[in-house]
């Protein structure tokens, strides 16, 4: 079983963030590693910023590079990566949320991994192969962390550390994968295999935003995520990537919970109302039929 | 009564908005579309349009059109717009009428020549609680009004689709100041500014102050102040950065207070609306100032709320407001 640290964080501000994701290291018995290069992968879905709760908070990982500097070297050479998506470029993102300010303030590149150098990668989950290019800066990386959100996803149920990853795929066209998404996101995270899964949860969005003040931490993908869905009121059983992922030697879905109880976090997480369950279904119904191409 | 022959160019989300609704127009045929993205035209095609075009001037040349629909992006509107009016047709532009004055100039100046009909798209003119609420202050019932508060916030480019939950791409051109002619204040400003001019009349004075809390070069979010020649003062705050909408007037008379806000239904009565292919409440007064528009074009004494003098008031406005900046 894995161990996944959970910490409340009830103030936005880089100290707290710091003593928390610090508290987290503790719970689960990680210490930072000596390392030269390290990359960082927060959640930029979208032009939303911080606030809505579906982004990482440009604090929370200013927070992090604090802590790195602080407890490997100050001369860490600190990359910040995301890649375009179907419906979001990193140029514009990059500003958008906050993180041009901080790659200034703070000192680290920004990096486009639609744009880098990658190489080819294939790779086979369950009875399929695939192939992804892989940026040569995540394969070089000495440490990979990985900073997602906690959120419901309408062909997904959720979205934490495992779906992240689809980010780091520098494919812009997303949505070309969408028939085949849980193996699409086991196959990246089996190709590109982050260390270390730091959970953003102050500001979330479930059924409505909220302040949740959650900091999780874990090595375990799965398990993280098997922690994040019973928050928010899922059976991870009932994730099919979590479940596919577990199956391809990522991770465990059995977990340790150290430090603040599960059900603190779970009470006061917005889940999703029965009617707002039925909407999501329909709308995936509806997107199967092809009805969705009659909206504007 | 004969139909009218449209033709609608740009197919974006307010392009898509239009076809639906001259779709269920009785007057109108819409006869051709044209976009340079060809998963837009086959929207058109679905629900009917015969003759698609990726260029539109291929539209324009075509004889049987009476009119035309512009809904491209600002930069665009200028070029368009001339060339459908040298053609003879006449010409619905969306707001703003362009991306500064002398272009909104040019526009106008053609239409005269060419003696087309010219109307600039705003639709909250067309929205039954901002036309009760003018009726109400001109029935003497408020007073005299002495101030005003306008507001229009919503996410902007930055927004669902209106019914889904799905994130919708960008068009890059929303994210460059030359193309667009400003922020927000341009954007969701000149419906605001041109609300506020058709209650009290013409701005005699504007100052304005910008909010950048995107980082961009652009302004997401504005406070404007402004004097009218009625005598009545208002402030206007408009802003791109929140998920949720809010598009409303309050007026403060002398004897009383009122306030109109136009909220349109959830997403989900919207979307199930489209796939029925029925009109949603957020589509209506669209719906009603293309009417208006086919009204003006077949009555040649017919009144035209929304001239394309009256949009370029609205930009001349803008760029004092731009001049006048409180830092």
């Amino acid at each position: 079983m894995s161990l996944v640290g959970l910490v409340e964080c009830k103030t936005r501000n880089v100290d707290s963030i710091k003593r928390a994701v610090r508290e987290a290291f503790r719970l689960i018995d990680y210490s930072l590693p000596k390392v030269e290069k390290i990359v960082i992968k927060p959640n930029m879905c979208y032009y939303w910023d911080w606030s809505t709760g579906q982004t990482t908070d440009p604090l929370f990982v200013a927070a992090l590079i604090s802590l790195f500097r602080e407890e490997i070297s100050p001369d860490v050479k600190i990359s910040i990566v995301e890649s375009d998506a179907s419906a979001m470029k990193c140029k514009y993102a990059f500003k958008y949320l906050g993180y041009e300010k901080l790659a200034k303030n703070c000192n680290v590149d920004l990096v486009n991994l639609s744009i880098v150098e990658a190489e080819k990668a294939a790779v086979r989950v369950a009875d399929e192969f695939f192939e992804f290019m892989i940026p040569k800066i995540i394969r070089e990386a000495d440490l990979c962390v990985n900073v997602p959100k906690m959120k419901y996803m309408s062909f997904t149920k959720i979205s934490a550390a495992l779906k992240n990853i689809y980010g780091c795929n520098p494919y812009p066209k997303k949505f070309e994968y969408h028939s085949k998404l849980d193996k699409v996101i086991v196959a990246l995270n089996k190709v590109m295999p982050f260390d270390l899964h730091v959970l953003d949860g102050l500001t979330v969005c479930g059924s409505k935003i909220s302040r949740l003040g959650l900091v999780m931490a874990s090595q375990d993908p799965v398990a993280i995520d098997a922690v994040a869905a019973k928050i928010m009121g899922v059976n991870p059983k009932s994730v099919a990537h979590l479940v596919l992922a577990e199956k391809e030697g990522l991770g465990k879905t059995s977990f340790v919970i150290k430090g603040v109880d599960i059900d603190f976090f779970r009470k006061r997480f917005p889940k999703r109302s029965l009617s707002e369950r039925v909407i999501m279904l329909g709308y995936r119904v509806a997107c199967k039929l092809g009805l969705d191409k009659r909206l504007v | 009564m004969e139909k009218i022959n449209l033709g609608v160019i740009g197919l974006g989300f307010i392009g898509k908005v239009h076809l639906r609704n001259c779709l269920n127009l009785k007057s109108v045929r819409v006869v051709a579309a044209a976009d340079s993205s060809k998963k837009a035209l086959n929207y058109a095609r679905n629900f009917g349009v015969k003759q698609l075009f990726t260029d539109y001037n291929e539209l324009l040349k075509l004889k049987d059109l009476d009119a035309i629909i512009i809904a491209l992006p600002t930069h665009l509107h200028a070029e368009c717009a001339i060339k459908a009016m040298e053609e003879g047709k006449h010409v619905f532009l969306e707001k703003p009428i362009a991306r500064n004055v002398e272009e909104g100039q040019k526009i106008v100046s053609a239409s005269k020549k060419n003696c087309v009909k010219f109307m600039v798209g705003y639709p909250l003119r067309f929205v039954p609680e901002f036309v009760n609420l003018k009726s109400q202050m001109e029935s003497g019932i408020l007073g005299d009004i002495q101030l005003a508060y306008g507001v229009n916030i919503a996410a902007g480019p930055f927004f669902h689709r209106a019914e889904s939950t799905i994130p919708r791409p960008v068009p890059e051109w929303w994210l460059n100041k030359e193309l667009t002619g400003g922020g927000v204040l341009v954007d969701l400003g000149c419906h605001m500014i041109n609300l506020l001019r058709w209650y009290f009349g013409e701005v005699t004075d504007v100052k304005a102050r910008l909010g950048y809390r995107f980082n961009f070069d652009f302004e997401d979010y504005a406070t404007c102040i402004m004097d009218f020649e009625f005598g009545a003062s208002a402030v206007v705050n408009v802003g791109w950065f929140s998920q949720s909408t809010a598009v409303g007037i309050e007026l403060f008379g002398t004897m009383s207070h009122a306030k109109a806000y136009f909220s349109p239904s959830s997403k989900v009565v919207t979307a199930i609306k489209l796939i029925i292919g029925r009109t949603p409440k957020f589509f209506i007064p669209y719906l009603k100032e293309i009417s208006h528009f086919v009204d003006y074009i077949r009555d040649d004494d017919g009144e035209n709320r929304l001239l394309g003098e009256d949009a370029l008031r609205d930009l001349e406005v803008i760029a004092k407001a731009y001049k006048n900046q409180v830092k």
